[in-house]
Formats: C-alpha cells, structure tokens, sequence
C-alpha cells in the first residue's frame, strides 16, 4: 500500500531545475535510499515533502490524501517528519529536553504554563525510552551542545522519531561523522525504524551505507529521477553506475561546502 | 555601622525593583530578541495603576489590619493590568514587525514609550500618586537606633520570591522547556509542530507583567510620577549590559551590582552617581561585550 505518492512534482529555482517532474510512490513499511550526486535534488525533493518548499507544481498524496497545500505544523500533525542535513538541536537544552520537547509539542501540551516538565511520568518514561533505542540514555541530562557529532546525529533522528511520524525523511544521517561511526549510527536508525514499522527515507552519499540497509533504492540526477530498484538491481545498472562514479570524485570534495551552505 | 546596613538594606530594596523591571525586559529580549524601550514606561504605569487603586478602595485613612491585608491584595493589580497591556500590544504592534530589521522593533516601542507617557500625564495628571497608606499601617522596625520601614523588607522578600519563582518557571517547567526552545531556534521549534505564536505572546506579557510588577511594589515606597519610567528604562538597561540582555542570572546580579554602586554613589560620590554606573557598563562592554552572564 503506497504511503506517499507525489505526481508530477516540480520546483524550480530560477533555471535550476530542483525537483523535476518527480513522480514517485513510497510503500508502507519500505526504507527508501535516495542517492545522487550534489545538487541532484535530493534535498529539494524531502523540503518539498516535509513542506519547507512549495511545489510550482504536482501533487503530493499521503495515505491517499492530498498534502500539497498543507503547511509545516499540519504536516507534522498528518506524520511527516524529518531530520537536517545541518544538525538542527536545541544546543542549550539537555538530551532529555530535546526530546521531551517533540513530545510536548505531538501531545499538545503545550499549554499549561505551571505543569512541571519532569513530573509528567508518561512523557519523562517516553522521553527516556526514546532516548534508550538511540542508545543515548547516558546523556540524558547533557546539554545538546557537549555531545560528539555521532550522538548529536542520533540525538536529531531521535527529535523527528519521537514525533511518531508515518514517515520519517532523514537527510544525510551519517554525514560528518567518522566511517566507524556510520555503520553503528545506521544500525541504531534502522533497527529502530523497522522495529517500529516506520517508513524512512534516507538520503544517503555512503554506497556501501545504502546497498547494506535499503529496500529500495531511488537514484535522482539534475532534479529527476533516474532510477529506481532494489540494491542488486540498482548495483547492476550501468547507467547509474556512470552517473554516480562519474560524480564520486568531485562529490567527496563538495561534500564540505555543501554542509557549510546548508 | 547602623548607617552601613541601612544602606546595605535600602540597595536590596532597589535591587529587588530593579531585578523585576530588568528580568521582564531581559525575559522578553531573549524569547523575541526584541528590545522593548517602552518597559519602563510600563513599569510606570503599573504603579500608577496600582497607586491608583489602592488609593481609590481604601483612600489614605486605613482601618486596621483588614485594610492592610486588602490594600496587599490590591497592588498587585498593576502587575496583571500591565501584563493583560502586554498581550494587547505582542499581537497587534510587534507581531507584524518581526521579520523586519530592528530599527524597526526600535521605533515601534520608542513610539509606545512616547504614547504611553503622554496617556499617563492624560489620565493621571501632573499629581504624584502614591499607595503610603500600605508603607504607613506596616510600620517600622528598629535597626540599632533607628527605625527602618518594615515595607522595604517585604519588597526585598518579593524580589527574591520573583527571582526563584522565575527561574523555577523557565527552568522547571514544561512551558519553561519550551520557551528556552524557542529562544533558541524559532524555526525549528515550529518545525516541530509548537504554536510559537501563543509562546511569543505569554513570553511577553509574563515580561511586562514584571514591570508592573515592579511599580506595583514600588509606589507604597514612592509615588508614582511622570517621568519615573524612563529613568527606570535607563538603569534597567545598565543592568542588563553588565549582567548580558537575556540572562535571568545576568539580570539578577546586574541589579544588586547597580543599586549597590548607586547606594553608595548617593552617599560618598553624588555628583557623579550615574557617570560611575555608565563607566561600569563601559567597562563590562569592553572586556565582555555580551556581559557578565550573556552569550554571544
């Protein structure tokens, strides 16, 4: 059953074509890889999604329901959530905070002024499950700023999973962290995200991250999608192979700058 | 040594004013990062409003412990005017101007200030207003040979109470979680689905309710008058550039290093009280632009 289905989804800015006619369905339950070289839309398309970008045009069903005017916070509301390419934390809160916080807001309690934050037991057990399945339970009361880059990583996922989202887009989860770190980093959000049923889209530079834990992989090229097929078909396509070597070398050394520019 | 801690005791009266006004401005700031120049004003007016009812329920011939304890429950009533003030203007005035430069935040209140003085010399005229009927009935007690109001103390007693029940409030709670988050990053807060709208709006009348507050509990002591606002907005500003605008511990401290100097200015230097309060200031920009407790 397709969670999300976008129809002839376009942005362009300018002469750059972003998202390019993008018709695209994403299955209940699947982990969806989405790779290309720099620029290839990537981003664009999870922004258009999760509603940072609106459409120029196209439609965007999810569970069948058309989303494509909604904003941020309602499309949060229906369960589309996502992480940053930029680690996005609240550096002056601690791990806990962070997390409780998401809670908060998905629960709506948001409006009693006096209620202590730390009294709620359902949102303090929550909070700190959340914490445990990223392996994080040991920073609870650290502020975001003190913690490594790999935890910082796990600590955003854990902000958009502790959303309860249907769908989970995860921008560069890996990136900047060390190749050590990768692999422990993507079993933690895999292990997660199948255990919970969630549907996640990644978008991942790493191959040999992608072809180890996708369902399926989509591969886009200047706004559009190229190709799209399970890690053997995908490895086994000539085509992909070109686009994606051919960019390889230049990509590692954009790769900084694009995270600078965000 | 009698003089000594009446001094001591008359700066922790002033700091306890000075905390409230400068926390609701700093509060304010470090939510919307805005700079609000008509708190003062506000804080004038909450204690013209307080001066005001106070002295219209029980006039100046008070009965008994009854009308003291009813003339007590009066005061604050200036604080929530000013903070029910305070949710008209976040909406109406500000709101419209956030995305704009801060020129424009600057005028804006510098325009209120203007407003809100004239309708105060409107309303309430040239005739100082004061609630000394309360200061009066509470008495004295004796600090060696001399008698010192029991009032001042109560003021100083509120100014801790507010300091702790703050913090407890922005740290403690719930709200207090989210309102730290939104100080932070307003997108990202309502990236994850929270109302920053309604949090901008309790973040700014919970700020002037702190200047009402401050002149609720000041005008038992001293009369409410025309142009008490301002100078309070200008001493508010020395404490929140030597504690760091923003900072609820920065306020704190500010206040006390400010009424101290001031107390002390008043007695040993008082030609050049303020100067010496500006050169402090000066000081603390140069060596820690962001002040004693401020981030960047």
């Amino acid at each position: 059953m397709s969670l999300l289905e976008t129809i002839h989804l376009k942005k362009y800015f300018g002469d750059t074509h972003a998202v390019d006619d993008v018709s695209l369905v994403i299955k209940e339950g699947e982990l969806v890889s989405l790779v290309g070289p720099n620029g290839a839309g990537k981003t664009s398309f999870c922004n258009v999604v999760s509603a940072y970008y609106t459409a120029d045009s196209g439609t965007i069903l999810f569970k069948g329901r058309d989303v494509t005017r909604d904003s941020v916070t309602a499309r949060v509301k229906a369960g589309i959530a996502r992480s940053f390419q930029l680690v996005n934390l609240f550096d002056d809160l601690t791990a806990f905070d962070n997390v409780a916080l998401a809670i908060f807001s998905r629960e709506g309690k948001t409006r009693s002024m006096a209620a202590l934050a730390r009294r709620d037991s359902a949102v303090t057990g929550e909070a700190d499950a959340v914490l445990g399945q990223f392996g994080l339970a040991g920073k609870r009361n650290e502020l975001a700023r003190s913690l490594a880059q790999g935890e910082r990583k796990l600590l955003d996922v854990a902000l958009a999973y502790a959303l309860r989202p249907k769908l989970l887009f995860l921008d560069e989860p890996t990136s900047g962290v060390s190749t050590r770190d990768k692999g422990q980093i993507m079993d933690t959000i895999a292990g997660v995200v199948r255990g919970e049923g969630i549907t996640a889209v990644v978008v991942e530079h790493d191959m040999d991250v992608v072809f180890t834990y996708s369902d399926r992989i989509v591969v886009m090229h200047q706004g559009a999608i190229l190709a799209k097929g399970t890690p053997d078909e995908i490895r086994t396509n000539e085509e992909v192979a070109m686009t994606l070597i051919g960019a390889a070398g230049p990509d590692a050394f954009t790769q900084r700058s694009d995270h600078a520019r965000g | 040594m009698t003089i000594f801690i009446i001094q001591i005791l008359n700066s922790l009266f002033y700091a306890a004013v000075l905390f409230l006004i400068a926390a609701g401005l700093s509060l304010i700031y470090g939510v919307m990062r805005i700079v609000n120049l008509a708190h003062g004003s506000l804080y004038a007016l909450g204690a013209y409003v307080s001066a005001w009812v106070v002295g219209g329920a029980v006039g100046h011939a008070m009965s008994g412990a009854l009308g003291l304890a009813g003339a007590l429950l009066l005061l604050p009533i200036g604080a929530v005017v000013i903070a029910a003030v305070g949710a008209l203007i976040e909406p109406t005035l500000l709101r419209p101007l956030y995305r704009r430069p801060e020129e424009y935040h600057l005028l804006i209140t510098f325009g209120l200030l203007m407003i809100l003085e004239d309708a105060m010399k409107l309303l309430f005229g040239g005739t100082p207003l004061s609630a000394g009927s309360i200061m009066d009935s509470m008495g004295s007690i004796p600090i060696g040979r001399l008698l010192y109001p029991t009032y001042n103390l109560v003021v100083v007693a509120i100014g801790l109470i507010a300091a702790l029940g703050l913090w407890w409030f922005i740290y403690r709670t719930r709200f207090g979680v989210i309102l730290r988050a939104t100080s932070q990053d307003r997108r990202m807060a309502a990236a994850l689905g929270l109302n920053v709208g309604r949090v901008y709006v309790q973040a700014f009348a919970i700020g002037c309710f702190m200047a009402g507050l401050g002149g609720a509990v000041v005008v038992p002591a001293q009369a409410a008058v025309l142009g008490m606002g301002v100078e309070a907005l200008v001493l508010a500003f020395v404490v929140v550039v030597i504690g760091g605008l923003g900072s609820l511990e920065g306020a704190l401290v500010g206040a006390l290093i400010v009424s101290l100097v001031r107390t002390a200015g008043i007695q040993f230097f008082p030609e050049i009280e303020l100067a010496v309060l500006y050169l402090i200031a000066t000081a603390v920009l140069l060596i820690r632009p962001t002040g004693l407790f401020g981030r960047a």
